[in-house]
């Protein structure tokens, strides 16, 4: 038994380092426009399992997580161009002010009961696309903002891409530690019942809200990115179908898993762009994607794939391991 | 006197569910509370612990006023309970079940940078060896039988070290043979642990072998305390028994 | 400010309110006693609105369509609630609530994609029927004819509602199912039964303001999100699965708005906002519901 764990474990390790080998040499074996769409593939899963961390951890059902993503977005799109801000520091700032704005929204939507912080979630972020898209002194209103002063280097694709690399690493490496740690099992705590943490001395709100604050930095830095990445900021960003897509990125992949969102993320993004240039109903797909997930395949694939697979492959029942608690 | 409340007093709507409870409780004590269905048990406890608001009236706890506390902060100075529904953490292993209380107690649950598997180990097998888990440490707290649910939740409100340990219906649902088990277990942990506990308990035959001092609630009021035997010879108490515990009671006035 | 549009900004403000109102109470009995929180209930309005459309556009001819389209649309929506209900919502009730909010974020999708595909993107008008087309004039001012028979609607539906729950075997069941649905069960109550039919008429109400709103408005995509988020600022205010609640929530929102516009277009939509993180504030519990 104990053999079978230190295999998957070691395997799962391999597995790693093949992934990231490959996600290293991308930009020397693929076509600009398939870079393109792997730096895309890189954000979003930064964006999934930012917003994981209060869905699949902490049991926070929050429907607005592209509110955050698009203060990122737009942090560092305004300071570079309004501001002639240093790109450092355009960006630092980004995660910085989602987390401040993440915990303005937060202290609302965790004073009330659950169902009242998903609808004040979607509410808040509805908030967040509608200043946007009325303050075109600020924000450029519906037109966004093109053309943003990114250093030069990043203009050329692989550049921005290694940059996209780097961040999202450190940042999923942060987030891994941070779901490891005892505030990421307390945060488990809650998800599984939140009334009996609190009879453990855990001050639940104040928990809730610094889940929510993390996960509103890391949706910053993921917008952030995407605004280097596209060189442009649209209030679409903000926008409730931007934050579908990252629910779908956490359902498709799986909640419980800290690898869902990133299977996820690299599976959606695939195929919203080969779906979306067969058809003009793709959204129409998507919702029957939802449907079709929440009934038939909720632990999504990466939990598919080790409860089917698992067992099938080892001809044994997976053993327990810290994963599956999660 | 570790725990004291003056006139404690909770309605909801127009139905009195405690009503001017007056509780003295020595430190080191074994008391159960006892009474009909309806009497008020488990809403006192809620009322203990924070759980919900107090209409009127006061708790004090080690001489400070804990009325108005919210629940962590009264966990915190040091009150744990259990709960009548069991109360774990479904979907997490036995092991981190305690481990998560383990860290609150030592205020490591604000540590986000330390690898949680690696921390309070020792102290966490110790709650479970105690409780009688080890063996099942990594079982899914919600796959665990039914017994042994329950003592993991025993095992979460030992966790966070209280000196005042309130238990409802530590025994529901189980059979004979595991509530013996776990009643001799409550008597050891109490005694080594220099715990007081309140407890409610629908057993007689658990009640009457353990407390030191029994309290009977009946309609939100304090009818009877006193030590087991007074309380089994008391009129009072046998009348409001008979209505729905004739046989329970009977049996007990035969020993 | 004049007396005179003081006094048509409260008409039409109540009146938009009472069309909130029957969206509002929509979602709150269907979370009332389901306990779903249907994000689709937007789109479920939506629907109803190009229902509207539809059948008036293309039954030009028939006498007093507008009459006609009023029975049949929200009841139409109610059908389609009845399905959703039946083959979807009901296989995940014993599941997390994550995903049964995800499911109905997912048929907002589904429905605004098909209103597209049926209706295509452009607005769409709806005359107003006879014979409440018009102003009528009161105390020396003038008001549109309509806003005064949507008012009566919404009364109307409020009082009706408040009976049926109150009143009725019907409601005392689906009170029962309410507050204790095992006990309800065990009493030989059909719940999947009175989960079908308090979805169905939840939806019957969002389908009802749907068929309602159009001819003092546009049909046009994208108002199922306007709309939700008003229903969510109501239901702050006044408390989900409240039907005064959301009664008194709903004509504030929509004096709230009424004046809003008038004073300040442009931050007109920030208005409802601002009173739901207010209320957040001070009242965090809602305006008639009770510390938790």
């Amino acid at each position: 038994m104990n053999r079978l764990v230190t295999t998957l474990n070691s395997h799962r390790f391999l597995l790693l380092l093949v992934l990231l080998l490959f996600l290293f040499i991308v930009p020397f074996v693929m076509k600009e426009s398939w870079v393109s769409l792997v730096n895309e593939m890189l954000v979003m899963a930064l964006a999934g399992c930012a917003l994981n961390l209060m869905l699949g951890y902490t049991g926070m059902i929050s429907f607005g997580p592209a509110g955050l993503y698009a203060v990122g977005a737009y942090t560092t799109a305004i300071l570079l161009t309004r501001y002639r801000f240093p790109f450092a520091i355009a960006v630092i700032s980004a995660p910085v002010l989602a987390g401040i704005i993440g915990g303005l929204i937060g202290w609302f939507c965790v004073r009330r009961s659950a169902v009242y912080f998903a609808l004040l979630t979607l509410a808040f972020a509805q908030i967040i696309w509608t200043i946007i898209f009325e303050w075109y002194g600020f924000t450029g209103g519906d037109n966004g903002i093109v053309s943003i002063p990114i250093p030069e280097f990043f203009f050329t694709i692989s550049h921005c891409y290694y940059l996209t690399l780097t961040v999202v690493g450190i940042s999923l490496l942060l987030l891994w530690t941070i779901v490891q740690s005892p505030f990421g099992k307390t945060l488990q705590a809650i998800r599984e019942n939140p009334g009996r943490t609190e009879f453990i001395a855990i001050h639940l709100r104040r928990y809730q809200l610094s889940a929510f604050v993390l996960s509103s930095a890391f949706l910053g830095i993921a917008g952030s990115l995407f605004c280097i990445f596209s060189g442009s900021v649209f209030p679409d960003y903000a926008h409730w179908v931007k934050s579908t897509d990252m629910l779908v990125i956490c359902l498709l992949g799986g909640f419980y898993n800290f690898g869902g969102p990133i299977v996820g993320s690299a599976v959606y993004i695939f195929l919203s762009k080969i779906i979306s240039k067969e058809t003009m109903f793709w959204m129409f797909f998507l919702g029957v994607i939802i449907v079709f997930l929440v009934l038939f395949m909720r632990n999504g694939i990466v939990g598919f794939l080790s409860e089917k697979l698992a067992p099938a492959l080892h001809g044994t029942s997976r053993p327990s391991s810290d994963e599956e608690a999660q | 006197m570790i725990l004291e409340t003056q006139k404690l007093a909770k309605s909801f709507g127009g139905l009195t569910a405690v009503h001017d409870v007056n509780l003295h409780i020595q430190e080191g004590e074994l008391v159960s509370i006892i009474g009909p269905n309806g009497a008020g048990k488990t809403t006192l406890f809620n009322l203990l612990t924070g759980h919900i608001s107090v209409d009127s009236g006061r708790v004090i706890f080690k001489e400070k006023d804990i009325t108005q506390l919210p629940p962590h902060a009264i966990s915190r100075m040091g009150i744990g309970r259990s709960f009548q529904r069991l109360n774990i953490f479904p979907r997490l292993s036995a092991f981190e079940n305690i481990q998560v209380a383990v860290f609150s107690q030592q205020r490591k649950s604000r540590n986000i940078f330390a690898r949680a598997s690696k921390l309070a180990r020792h102290e966490t097998e110790a709650i479970l060896e105690s409780v009688g888990l080890l063996d099942k440490k990594n079982v899914t707290g919600g796959l665990l039988a039914h017994g042994d649910q329950k003592r993991l939740e025993m095992g979460i409100a030992l966790a966070v070290e209280p000196s005042l340990l309130l238990l409802d219906e530590p025994t529901q649902g189980m059979s004979p043979k595991e509530s013996g088990e776990l009643t001799q277990l409550i008597q050891k942990l109490v005694r080594e642990r220099g715990l007081t506990l309140i407890f409610v308990e629908h057993d007689m035959n658990v009640v009457f072998g353990i407390s030191d001092s029994i309290i009977v609630l009946h309609q939100g009021k304090i009818l009877f305390e006193g030590k087991p035997d007074k309380v089994r010879k008391n009129e009072e108490v046998q009348r409001v028994y008979l209505g729905d515990e004739r046989g329970t009671w009977s049996s007990l006035l035969r020993k | 400010m004049t007396f005179d549009a003081i006094a048509g900004q409260t008409l039409s403000g109540i009146s938009v309110g009472m069309v909130l109102f029957l969206i509002a109470a929509g979602l709150s009995i269907i979370f009332g006693t389901l306990k779903v929180l249907n994000l689709a209930h937007g789109s479920i309005f939506m629907l109803g609105g190009f229902l509207c459309y539809g059948f008036t556009s293309s039954f030009v001819s028939l006498p007093g369509v507008f009459w006609w389209t009023l029975l049949a649309a929200p009841l139409i929506v109610a059908l389609v609630g009845g399905l959703i209900e039946i083959f979807l919502l009901r296989r995940i009730y014993t599941q997390e609530m994550l995903y049964q909010y995800i499911l109905t974020f997912g048929l907002i999708l589904i429905i605004g994609e098909t209103c597209k595909f049926i209706w295509g993107v452009g607005y769409h008008s709806v005359g107003i029927p006879w014979p409440f087309g018009g102003n009528v004039s009161l105390w020396g001012l003038s008001f549109p004819v309509y806003n005064l028979f949507l008012i009566g609607c919404g009364f109307t539906v409020f009082i009706g509602l408040v009976a049926l729950m109150r009143y009725t075997g019907l409601g005392r069941i689906i009170r029962a199912v309410t507050y204790h649905r095992e006990m309800a069960s065990a009493l030989g109550i059909n719940v999947p039964k009175v989960y079908t039919g308090v979805f169905m008429l939840g939806c019957w109400l969002g389908g009802l303001a749907g068929t309602l709103m159009p001819p003092m408005s546009v049909v046009a995509l994208g108002s199922d999100m306007a709309v939700i988020i008003e229903c969510f600022i109501i239901v702050v205010i006044g408390g989900l699965g409240s039907l005064p609640g959301a009664f008194v929530g709903a004509i504030i929102l929509g004096l709230l708005n009424a004046f809003g516009i008038y004073i300040i277009p442009k931050l007109a939509v920030a208005f409802g906002f601002m009173l739901m993180i207010v209320i957040l504030i001070i009242r965090p519990w809602g305006l008639m519901g009770k510390p938790e």
